[in-house]
């Protein structure tokens, strides 16, 4: 029975806009809509470079619209819930009044029925508007713009950053190796599988020998020594990012396992203050409690299973120069 | 861009491998899918990996949401000793054209390309819809039907084609497909039949979108007298070229494929006729062409001037399975074999990328080598 690790990754993007998008975004805050000349073209939304030649494009810009007309359409029956509207709609290409190029948008159209092409369409904005192609909620048949609730007026300083956020949720099968070497871990036990052609040992429950290319199944098994050596370190200064929990310089350290080939690499340390920190340093696996350990993820995460990291079990360094260039 | 292989040394696909296209692979992770198509593109020509002078990816992170899942992939190959290795996040295609230059211009005789993809992990729209305008566009989440069904749409209003001609596509390509045994959907259904599908976004109905596949494919590509000694009959690249179009989509006449056109010209398998300006394929028997949905291959066609002698996507094509970064490497595999079985003397294959066809590679094949023959 496959087990499955369902995960969302969101993208917080914020993007800066530059002088030409940036100009066509603070419009729509105006609830004015630009083009930018292109010889005899007026092109909305209005693009930096032509199309065509790839000439850089000066900064004309045309207010057009914002009536338009419909040239081409396409119905969603079942919206998602990223999309403009949340019942039935058309995406369009509108042709705004003075444009050369359609502007890609919604059309809150009632029914497929009523959608065809030529069909006159006007913006419905929002009261609030902060600088997005979402201003505009989406067009609505007719000739006369409207505005959803408060109009809370222009931006009063031009707009040069926009947020996009996306999120994308998946639903990953767990690989039997990483499966059994989690198990392991909740007895203590730092699984290994030795390849059958090289004898090369790999930890971390990874079921292919990567220089030859052959599956390791159980068969391949071996207990790993749960005691190293410290052989290499970085200490990383968190920068905020979103999704980011750390706020002190914390270590990662490489592990090379007593009497193996195996490096544990990136593996947090425990007990040990960054300044502490030494190649050569004795230590031993710490395992989390049967009360700390969740469902997918110890310290370490992924097939480490409870695996937390590693901290200073008194014996005394080893002096060997070579240990740095171990980290794999 | 290089287009024609004039003077340089010419390159020949000599194996062509692909796993099962299917709906989920439930069971099995990248590695696990690419593997055994690793070994068998090998077997077919009696190599292995340490005689690769050269080994080039294509994949996309976004499909399973990993970071550098392209490296954890070059386990199926197998990264040790040290090897000449590269990656595109693009279609396994666009992988392959940057194993060609190398090949031509250097001193390694032999290249692996491979791509793989599972577009079954998530949803594929949202995915997709990543690749698009920031700023214009993606914030709306028009997903990649939605766009096909306008750039559809577009083209009947054109006045060239009806539903009708793109559910004869799906027809012909479902029909095809019953002799591709990788092939995910197949079946003898008539034009007529299918126009009983309900629409997914009209104009659009179910037959004239693509399945959503997860597989693996790979090729070895091989220089000079290199490639005869490991293959009967190598399919010899004659010319390879790709081309991108705006991503404003409205700049677009999207019921054209101007880059297409200019891909196949710069290949040598399209030329444009005096006067009128329209293209004419030349030389060509087989065409494989990456058309997600059923209307580009319409388009496709028109942008290459095939003829009805032309045998288009006797594989089934991208109806019948399409991976994601896969399809237009298995586009070049399959117009390939038709050279190396014998059963044509040229063809031509196409892969596409973005956006209702908004990028496009053409690359030509054929029996002999281009030019003076010289290897
Ligand atoms: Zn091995």
């Amino acid at each position: 029975m496959t087990r499955f690790a369902e995960s969302t990754i969101t993208f917080p993007y914020k993007r800066s806009l530059g002088p030409v998008v940036g100009a066509f975004m603070t419009a729509l805050t105006d609830k004015r809509i630009l083009g930018i000349r292109n010889g005899k073209d007026i092109l909305v939304p209005p693009m930096e470079w032509d199309p065509t030649t790839g000439a850089e494009l000066a900064p004309d810009f045309v207010e057009v619209g914002p009536v338009g007309t419909v040239e081409s359409w396409t119905w969603v029956p079942t919206p998602s819930v990223q999309h403009p509207l949340q019942h039935a709609f058309a995406f369009a290409l509108i042709r705004l009044d003075g444009a050369t190029t359609p502007l890609l948008h919604a059309v809150d159209g009632g029914s497929s029925e009523r959608m065809v092409e030529g069909l006159r369409v006007a913006p419905r904005w929002r009261g609030t508007r902060v600088g997005r192609i979402d201003d505009i909620i989406c067009f609505v048949m007719g000739e006369v713009p409207e505005t959803d609730g408060g109009d809370t007026g222009a931006a009063q300083e031009p707009v040069q950053r926009m947020d996009y956020h996306a999120s994308i949720t998946y639903r990953n099968p767990v690989p039997a190796a990483t499966d059994r070497a989690v198990v392991a871990s909740r007895n203590r036990r730092l699984l290994g599988l030795r390849c059958p052609r090289c004898e090369r040992v790999y930890a971390g429950g990874k079921g292919y020998c990567p220089v030859d290319a052959v599956e390791l199944g159980p068969e391949c098994e071996v207990d790993l020594p749960t005691v190293g050596t410290i052989t290499n370190f970085a200490i990383v200064t968190p920068v905020s990012y979103p999704g980011q929990t750390e706020t002190e310089p914390f270590v990662r350290a490489f592990v090379l396992l007593d009497g193996t080939d195996v490096v544990i690499g990136y593996s947090p340390v425990i007990e040990l203050p960054a300044d502490e920190v030494r190649v050569g340093q004795r230590v031993a696996a710490v395992w989390a409690s049967p009360a700390e350990e969740h469902d997918q993820e110890g310290g370490m995460g992924g097939a480490w299973g409870s695996l937390l990291g590693w901290m200073p079990n008194g014996e005394p360094d080893i002096d060997d120069p070579d240990l740095v260039n171990r980290i794999f | 861009m290089a287009a024609a292989s004039g003077g340089r040394r010419p390159v020949a696909v000599v194996s062509f491998a692909q796993s099962d296209m299917v709906r989920r692979e439930e069971l099995r992770n990248d590695v696990e899918v690419l593997q055994p198509v690793i070994v068998d593109v090998f077997e077919k020509v009696g190599l292995t990996k340490d005689e690769m002078g050269f080994v080039c990816s294509g994949s996309c992170d976004y499909l399973v949401g990993a970071p550098f899942s392209f490296v954890s992939a070059l386990d199926a190959v197998g990264a040790w000793p040290p090897m000449r290795e590269s990656h595109v996040e693009m279609d396994g295609a666009f992988a392959l054209y940057e194993a060609w230059t190398q090949l031509q211009e250097d001193d390694i005789d032999t290249a692996l390309v491979f791509s793989f993809g599972r577009s079954s992990m998530s949803e594929l729209g949202r995915v997709l819809t990543l690749q698009l305008d920031p700023y214009y566009v993606a914030p709306l989440w028009p997903d990649p039907v939605a766009l096909a069904a306008l750039q559809a749409r577009a083209l009947i209003d054109s006045g060239r084609y009806t539903e009708a001609d793109f559910a004869a596509v799906a027809a012909r390509s479902r029909r095809d497909a019953l002799n591709n045994p990788h092939a995910q959907v197949k079946g003898e259904q008539t034009a007529e039949e299918l126009m009983g599908d309900d629409y997914v976004v009209a104009p659009l109905r179910r037959h004239a979108l693509p399945p959503i596949t997860d597989g693996a494919t790979a090729i070895i590509l091989a220089a000079g007298d290199r490639a005869a000694e490991l293959c009967e009959r190598p399919a010899w690249i004659t010319g390879m070229d790709h081309r991108i179009e705006t991503h404003s989509l409205g700049a677009r006449d999207l019921t054209t494929s101007p880059t297409t056109r200019r891909a196949g010209e710069a290949a040598g398998v399209v030329e444009v006729g005096d006067g009128s300006g329209a293209p004419v394929g030349v030389g060509v028997d087989v065409a494989e062409l990456h058309a997600p949905f059923a209307h580009q291959e319409l388009i496709l066609r028109d942008a290459l001037g095939l003829g009805e002698a032309v045998a288009v996507n006797p594989s089934g094509g991208a109806l019948a399975a399409n991976g994601v970064m896969v399809a237009g490497l298995v586009r070049i595999g399959e117009a390939a074999s038709r050279i190396m079985d014998g059963t044509a003397q040229s063809a031509l294959a196409h892969a596409t990328s973005g956006p209702c066809l908004q990028q496009n590679l053409v690359c030509a094949l054929a029996a002999e080598p281009a030019g003076d023959g010289r290897r």
